[in-house]
């Protein structure tokens, strides 16, 4: 559903035709980042809780098979099922193996970016599932056929003009009325209905404890809650880096995950799973995709600490200003633009340029991933692999050589003052630097080296009149 | 080799350098004079609210001052309370009253884990959740909070906070997502 | 005590006045300087490019031009910062950059840490308003003041410099360090993005009503008057040293 041929800088050219729209976008998510400082403020402990979640994952991380182990020993004493799928592929065939032996015509599910990065929705519909997204803006989404444009607020990128028009053509709702508190609740009444005619239900995971076996899924809606206490099946399908070591760790983590990602305490709920409802039976999905390889990485192994709260890219100027759908990877902004490249250079690579190096993401992450240094890591392996446009490998390479050369580079800037200034304008404006309303520096007559020399030039003559 | 021992393998071959774990409990974390005040503001902007339970009041009480047109009324609170035999046909309770184990001054949560309850989907189909709570179980943050609840319903447990809510359109909070529309939590 | 004075590549073919307004405000604290001619790029183009060895090549160039000096200052966050923050990443090993690497500072930073200058040399009056452009690389790599995400006590060494400047009032804009989307090759990389981020800045650095929006580094300094040329707006970008030497006004 996702376009992953969009190429950021295009895209994003697209995306700020309209400028207003594209203002507010800015504005609106900037206002969550600047609620997840007001409550960080709150807290004279948040550089150390972010200090501490860090080194929890950074620890769980070097002994994951461990904790994995260990987390399948206990889910499996409480008599829930767990299975392991290698890739997407296989995540989608054991949920899809499990939802058929029990004949489940229409599976209800809650928030998991796992499940749109392995195409599950698509997968099941193929194979005559209904598939019922009951996260508000992920059924938004869902209903325009779109991907979500952010991984916490899906559908952040509409105006509640167009979230009307599609529930008044989909669900019946009032043409023109535009509240949000109508429209919601009508989505309340309509998705009643699924949660209790759903036959199964699936949910993602926020954190997976080792020591007990349990999953913890944190919503504000409550449709994870539902859609796993009415169907008689949950299944719980997590990324294997969603471990944590003990259920006193979500002491940390629980502090951390809504006032970075929405500028809350926390979420409305925060439910933990340890056994299936009576009455039902519970699955758990351990899925790798990908991630024991970025494990094996130096550079990028850190971004497995991630625990998809969003704050990276309600930081980021450049995600801000393009929205989701610039951005080829499920997951957009800093975090995605590590994450892509590390799954497909070639598809993804163009996301690690994205980016103006300002670091904020770092900043704000809660488990102070290195963002923005591994987005520049990926220019390493994007330039290795010769995957940059030709024109611009000439140029760097170009600069390359005048760098061991300045007499040369000194040349080329003398030129460069000589000529730009004598250029038409209507030459000019079609650059790269000036195509979007900027102007060219005005060019000096002389270098400093020029002026420096100049003036040494003066002193020795003034020494010598002397 | 199933797909269980090849990706264990692997992460076993390809994890870092061990790293320790930190004791969590060394950090002073921020602690709340006035536990029930911090509650109950954080609360009323969650729509939700707080009360603690006075002399010459009951919790039935409160709720029918509350709403007094509630429809049907569900006590968990009390012996002999109504039971179901399936999660689905608590579907249109309108106020359900639930015992809450312990509260967290930081974020206005109460956990909710009830032994004697057979069916969790009462919480979240119910349109408003009362939810009464020992006044001396109050604790400062959720790492208190984790070191005292336990798993006691059926292997589940949830931390509840105000009303079930969403800013999916346009960041505009609304109350009342798909859990219940108003929450209310009475301090005995 | 001998500084060599670095000049970026870009400063020195667009903006002279500056780097000429560096060398005087040393020299007139009493500063020898040298201005080594065989200087080049220290490498951050390449390096934000994924151009390894270009990058390697830079930095030891850059190692061995300045390696004699007992200091070595730039106005230029930026490029101060890739020298001392990224060079490790490609001449880790070289221990004449080891040996280097402290002595590499950025001018306010030189001025406050190594000068401690409580006074300028040429006492100088500049009754407008600044608005304080605090650019990324200076912030987030060499602490120049407390990042806004970051829960610090707040401290930002241009506000302090500023200080010394009489008549002078600071004001910071609305988000106080948003990025102002020149970002190195991201500038032309992405010009409608760039240019849009530009846009939203220089609008925040006019809501407070200042004249001039004052930054240590031209990089961002040129990107945004370019913006600002091509509206034909009367708010001017200066560069810290600019003020510090009386050339503001003029500017």
């Amino acid at each position: 559903m996702k376009d992953d041929s969009v190429k950021h800088p295009q895209a994003a050219a697209e995306f700020l035709k309209d400028r207003a729209q594209a203002k507010w976008h800015d504005s609106a998510i900037w206002w969550v980042r600047q609620k997840r400082d007001a409550q960080a403020k709150q807290l004279p402990e948040w550089e150390e809780l972010r200090r501490l979640a860090r080194e929890i994952k950074a620890h769980t991380l070097s002994r994951l098979d461990e904790y994995l182990a260990e987390f399948e020993a206990n889910a499996q004493k409480n008599g829930v099922t767990v299975h392991w799928a290698a890739d997407a592929d296989e995540h989608n065939r054991i949920v899809h193996g499990i939802l058929a032996a029990r004949q489940v015509k229409k599976l209800v599910k809650s928030k998991s970016m796992l499940t749109e990065e392995c195409g599950l929705n698509p997968y099941l519909e193929q194979r005559g599932i209904e598939v019922v997204d009951t996260d508000l803006g992920e059924r938004i989404v869902q209903l325009r056929h779109e991907a979500p444009s952010h991984i916490v607020m899906p559908a952040i990128h509409l105006k509640k003009e167009q979230i009307s028009e599609l529930f008044h053509k989909e669900l019946g709702t009032e043409a023109g009325n535009n509240d949000p508190t109508y429209l919601t609740h009508a989505a309340r009444a309509n998705l009643r209905e699924h949660f209790l005619t759903a036959d199964a239900g699936l949910t993602g995971v926020n954190f997976a404890i080792a020591e007990t076996g349990g999953v913890v899924v944190c919503t504000n809606e409550g449709n994870a809650d539902l859609g796993t206490s009415l169907p008689p099946i949950h299944i719980a399908s997590m990324g294997l880096e969603k471990i944590i070591p003990k259920l006193e760790h979500l002491g940390v983590f629980t502090r951390l995950l809504a006032r970075s990602a929405i500028g809350s305490p926390v979420t409305t709920y925060t439910s933990h799973f340890h056994q299936a409802r009576p009455g039902g039976e519970m699955h758990i999905v351990i899925v790798d995709n990908g991630r024991s390889e970025i494990l094996g990485n130096e550079d990028f192994y850190q971004s497995l600490r991630c625990i998809r709260c969003g704050a990276c890219m309600n930081t980021c100027p450049v995600y801000r200003r393009s929205s989701g759908f610039s951005y080829s990877y499920i997951i957009p902004g800093p975090i995605g633009s590590t994450l892509g490249p590390s799954r497909d250079m070639k598809k993804h690579g163009s996301m690690a340029f994205a980016c103006s190096t300002c670091g904020s993401c770092s900043n704000v992450c809660p488990v102070k991933i290195n963002l923005h240094e591994q987005l520049v890591l990926h220019r390493k392996k994007a330039f290795d692999q010769n995957l940059l446009p030709a024109s611009k490998k000439m140029g760097l390479l170009a600069m390359r050589f005048l760098t061991q050369h300045p007499a040369l580079f000194d040349l080329g800037g003398k030129v460069m003052r000589k000529v730009v200034p004598i250029i038409p304008e209507s030459l000019t404006r079609h650059s790269a630097w000036s195509r979007a309303g900027r102007d060219l520096p005005p060019m000096p007559a002389q270098s400093f080296k020029e002026l420096y020399q100049q003036r040494n030039q003066d002193k020795k003559d003034k020494e010598g009149k002397q | 080799m199933s797909a269980r021992d090849s990706i264990l393998a692997r992460i076993r071959q390809n994890r870092p350098q061990a790293s320790a774990l930190p004791d969590i409990h060394a950090v002073p974390f921020i602690r709340y004079d006035k536990q029930f005040e911090a509650f109950a503001t954080l609360i009323r902007n969650l729509g939700g609210d707080a009360v603690q339970l006075q002399d010459g009041q009951s919790v039935a009480s409160i709720v029918a001052e509350r709403w007094p047109d509630a429809g049907r009324t569900v006590d968990l609170t009390v012996a002999g309370h109504e039971e179901v035999d399936d999660p689905h046909a608590w579907h249109d309770v309108d106020v359900a009253i639930v015992p809450g184990q312990l509260a967290v001054a930081e974020n206005a949560t109460v956990w909710v884990s009830h032994p004697d309850n057979q069916f969790r989907s009462i919480y979240f189909l119910t349109q408003k959740l009362v939810l009464v709570v020992p006044r001396a179980s109050m604790v400062d943050t959720m790492r208190d909070a984790y070191a005292r609840i336990q798993m006691a319903e059926h292997g589940f447990g949830a931390f509840i906070s105000g009303s079930s809510r969403t800013a999916d359109i346009e960041q505009s909070l609304v109350m009342g997502a798909h859990g219940a529309m108003a929450a209310l939590v009475i301090f005995i | 005590m001998k500084i060599g004075l670095f000049i970026p590549c870009f400063i020195n073919e667009l903006f002279p006045h500056v780097a000429m307004a560096t060398l005087e405000l040393l020299e007139s604290l009493g500063c020898e300087v040298e201005f080594p001619m065989e200087q080049s790029c220290c490498g951050q183009p390449l390096a934000n490019n994924g151009d390894s060895k270009g990058a390697c090549d830079a930095a030891r160039r850059f190692t061995d031009v300045f390696q004699r000096y007992d200091y070595v200052v730039a106005p230029s966050g930026s490029c101060v910062s890739h020298v001392t923050h990224h060079y490790d990443w490609y001449i880790a090993e070289d221990s004449a950059y080891q040996q280097l690497k402290p002595k590499v500072y950025e001018i306010i930073e030189f001025l406050q840490d190594v000068l401690k200058v409580e006074k300028l040399p040429k006492p100088v009056y500049f009754p407008h308003k600044v608005s304080i452009h605090q650019s990324c690389h200076g912030l987030r790599e060499l602490h120049h003041a407390s990042p806004s995400e970051l829960m610090m006590p707040y401290h930002s060494r241009l506000e302090d410099i500023l200080k010394l400047v009489d008549g002078v009032e600071v004001l910071l804009p609305e988000r106080r360090d948003e990025c102002c989307g020149f970002g190195g090759t991201f500038c032309v990389d992405e010009p409608e993005l760039s240019t849009a981020m530009g846009e939203d800045r220089i609008a925040q650095h006019e809501a407070t009503g200042a004249e001039y929006i004052v930054g240590a580094d031209p990089s961002c300094l040129m990107h945004m008057g370019g913006i600002i040329r091509h509206q034909g707006k009367t708010i001017r970008p200066l560069h810290i040293v600019e003020i510090l030497t009386g050339r503001g006004a003029g500017a």
